[in-house]
């Protein structure tokens, strides 16, 4: 998603390694996202999916 | 000795051979008083850097190389930056990238080395929307 657009910055974060990132996102199982520091979504979804949960001002044109 | 197996290390090789643009891992690490984690970012690096000649590892100092921290917005270490052709992908890595990290970090190399974006045709139309700052975390375990 960071590659194919220059306004989105995308980080991996090593959960354990960073104890005080996790308690900060409440990282209670992962893999866990955040976006913009508010958006959370707990596991992995399917990439639409992903997209309309990271990005709900971004239009889908197609909603499942 | 190696992170990888011999069996891995050439199945990787024989994946990074598409690599076909000049990719850099820069390394933000602190040598006194970092993390025990920077020396195993760098060994995994090494051994990935090692599997192709257009791929290069850039050793960043956590604590004097500021401006590139700034440029980078790197607040932690370790931390791994990839570049593809000497610009930034706004990719980024922080810890070792061992387990779970691992396989996304040789996807953002291969992404970075060859341009071939693995999302949904109608993803990238809707992500080209985006017009604002957008910060994207993904907390990960190694196992």
């Amino acid at each position: 998603m960071a590659f194919s657009n220059a306004n989105i910055t995308a980080t991996s974060v090593e959960a354990t390694e960073f104890m005080d990132l996790s308690r900060r996102y409440r990282v209670t199982g992962v893999p866990k996202t955040i976006v913009n520091e508010t958006i959370e979504i707990l596991g992995a979804l399917p990439e639409e999916q992903f997209v309309d949960a990271a990005l709900p001002t971004v239009d889908n044109p197609s909603p499942s | 000795m190696g992170l990888l197996s011999a069996s891995d290390e050439a199945v990787l090789k024989q994946h990074l051979a598409a690599v076909d643009s000049r990719v850099s891992l820069l390394l933000f690490t602190q040598t006194i008083g970092g993390s025990e984690s920077g020396p195993v970012a760098k060994q995994v690096l090494d051994e990935i850097a090692s599997l192709n000649d257009k791929i290069d590892v850039v050793e960043k100092n956590f604590v004097l190389d500021t401006d590139d921290r700034a440029k980078y917005g790197i607040e932690r270490e370790p931390a791994i930056v990839v570049l593809r052709n000497g610009e930034d992908t706004r990719m980024r890595f922080l810890g070792a990238p061992t387990g779970y990290e691992f396989v996304p970090l040789v996807e953002a190399v291969l992404l970075a080395g060859t341009g071939n974006l693995e999302l949904d045709p109608a993803t990238v139309q809707r992500l080209a929307a985006v017009d604002k700052p957008t910060d994207i975390k993904v907390f990960s375990t190694p196992t």
